[in-house]
């Protein structure tokens, strides 16, 4: 039932009702506000030269870090083959939807 | 996954925007509406708030990308997504479990969608404006007529046939796409008013009153437990079937994850402020629940100014937010049976939908059954689809293998490997927890021993048809495998 006495609005419910704005709507807003970005500059990307990069750098070395340590492992020629398939675009295309430099793109070799 | 079966015709979600509708769609039901502004409330508020969202960060978002990122991988429906992680055998039926799961839970859920249905309607005919009206009597005199709640189960069920019918991108997805945002927007502007009425502010003391001692007790922490982990529908195969029609550049963690988690919460969080300060401005009682909605909320309209309007614009919005999640639950038996079956996508329709509306007329003729079947579905079989999902990811596929296979593939943010122990260890000894407070809660109960029932017959049904089925041969799949269009 409700409390017989009349809640407050005091600082600390306003702090709340900020910190709860922020958490839930400012989270959702921004993750979707940057979802749909990226979804725009894929399909940019993919009109312009048909693929882009699959994976972020840190995301390629875990990949590549799996296929390595898991040779036998009965999953890892899709893993090998979504790593080349990524560094095939990288070093094919010119415009990266991830933040790669040119010399961390040198360095990238097939598995 | 042979060559062949991943070069099978797919529909795939025509927008992101599409996909993301759908997600929030499906999880924000009429309890984020009714219940989680009266939980909040009774349980801390702000501190409640706060445990709320530890557990969604740690769990749900976790979660969500396990099963959208499996979806995605394997583009199937549960069944067949067990059966390229398990292989062969009985260990697919844990997809059957699943199944069952979501056509049990759709089955009580309809005849509610129902309840929905025909408030929006009197909403539209002014009904609850009119002289002499009387809310509680006119919920009765519904609930007790089983002509009227037959034909408003019919009803939702036909439409969400209807729907179905016309496919992933041209029914499901038109829908969601319009619903969703209309539901957001129909509760953004009950709030604005809401918070205008005298004594409004009470009603967000009562939501949002910071009470430090609740972040301490472990009531707290299950009731948000049970809040962050139901309410975004974690481990209902729903977010697997809804990823496995995601493009292949899509993104998991972001969309997947992360905004739906957090986005069907916001609407929880919207639903307190438009809610609440009606209730406390007329003096209602919070903790009424469903009553809240169907008895309490409608008494007020009459005194609001324009109160038809208001009334109209808080029950379409019910409705629509209703009507969303079982469009999107039913579209999991229909992805799943049309893949394991030689039947087309209209014939998995209409068999599917048939199966859940005679499954739902006994909640359809007794809110007591449905009321029951909530408790037993939500308490033991919604654990147990989940423990299931997660489980086959974390313990068979194997965590580390879907996280870089699939959900940093083409991921808007990267994922550490800190997911890999919250999806293997974490999520199943939670909903081991869940399932066994229930059991101590309900000790002796017919509850406890129908969620019994439910734990042993479900997996044991589901490894016994699939131990039998796979050792058969299986047929050919066709051309419309699932989704109906594109």
């Amino acid at each position: 039932m409700v409390d017989p006495v009349p809640l407050q609005l005091t600082g600390e419910v306003w702090a709340t009702i900020a910190v709860v704005v922020v958490a839930f709507w400012g989270v959702a807003i921004w993750a979707l506000i940057r979802t749909l970005r990226q979804e725009d500059r894929k399909v940019e990307l993919l009109e312009g030269q048909d693929r882009i990069d699959s994976y972020s750098p840190r995301a390629l070395a875990d990949l590549r870090e799996f296929v390595e340590n898991n040779p036998e492992d009965p999953y890892v020629a899709d893993a090998r083959r979504r790593y080349n398939e990524c560094v095939e675009t990288l070093k094919g295309t010119d415009r990266q939807f991830y933040d790669w430099s040119e010399e961390e793109i040198d360095r990238l070799e097939r598995l | 996954m042979s060559e062949s079966e991943a070069k099978t015709a797919r529909a795939e979600w025509g927008t992101r925007f599409g996909f993301l509708m759908a997600m929030v769609g499906a999880m924000v039901g009429v309890g984020n509406i009714w219940r989680f502004p009266y939980v909040a409330g009774q349980n801390g508020g702000g501190a409640f708030i706060i445990a709320f969202l530890v557990l969604l960060f740690v769990l749900a978002v976790p979660g969500l990308m396990a099963e959208v990122a499996l979806g995605r991988y394997t583009g199937k429906g549960v069944i067949g997504a067990f059966r390229d992680v398990t292989g062969r055998g009985g260990l697919v039926g844990l997809g059957v479990v699943v199944l069952l799961v979501n056509i049990a839970l759709m089955s009580y859920y309809a005849p509610l969608i129902g309840w929905t249905l025909y408030y929006a309607i009197h909403s539209l005919l002014g009904t609850f404006t009119g002289a002499g009206f009387g809310a509680e009597a006119f919920l009765d005199g519904f609930l007790a007529n089983p002509v009227l709640t037959m034909t408003m189960h019919t009803i939702v069920m036909a439409g969400i046939a209807g729907v179905l019918l016309l496919g992933i991108r041209q029914g499901v997805e038109r829908v969601v796409v319009v619903a969703v945002p209309a539901l957001v927007v129909s509760l953004a502007v009950i709030a604005i008013r809401g918070l205008t009425l005298d004594g409004a502010s009470e009603g967000l003391a009562f939501t949002f009153g910071i009470q430090w001692e609740f972040l301490f007790m472990s009531s707290t922490w299950i009731e948000a437990l049970g809040q962050a982990l139901f309410s975004t529908g974690l481990g209902w195969g729903i977010a697997l079937t809804v990823g496995s029609y995601l493009r292949e550049y899509d993104d998991v963690p972001l969309g997947g994850g992360v905004f739906t988690a957090i986005g069907e919460a916001s609407i929880g969080i919207l639903a307190a402020f438009a809610i609440f300060p009606i209730v406390f401005a007329f003096g209602l009682d919070p903790a009424a629940g469903a009553g809240l909605t169907f008895v309490s909320l409608v008494q007020i309209f009459p005194e609001l100014v324009g109160g038809v309007f208001w009334g109209m614009l808080f029950f379409l919005g019910f409705f629509l937010a209703a009507f969303t999640s079982g469009l999107v639950i039913t579209e999991v038996g229909v992805t799943t049976v049309s893949e394991e079956t030689r039947l087309s996508r209209t014939q998995t329709v209409l068999a599917v939908c048939g199966l859940i509306w005679v499954l739902g007329i006994p909640s359809a003729l007794s809110a007591d059954f449905l009321d029951f079947a909530d408790f037993v579905f939500g308490s033991w079989g919604l654990p147990l689809a989940t423990l299931a999902i997660i489980g086959v990811i974390g313990w068979k596929l194997g965590p580390e293998r879907l996280r870089v296979l699939s959900v940093n593939d083409n991921a808007g943010i990267y994922i550490g490997r800190w997911w890999n122990p919250v999806v293997k260890f974490v999520i199943p000894a939670v909903m081991l927890f869940i399932m066994g407070f229930f059991a101590v809660e309900e000790f002796g109960t017919p509850e406890m021993i129908w969620g019994m029932v439910v734990l042993v017959t479900f997996p044991v049904a589901g490894y016994g048809v699939m131990h039998y089925l796979e050792g058969r041969d299986r047929p050919p799949e066709t051309a419309d495998v699932a989704g109906g269009d594109d």
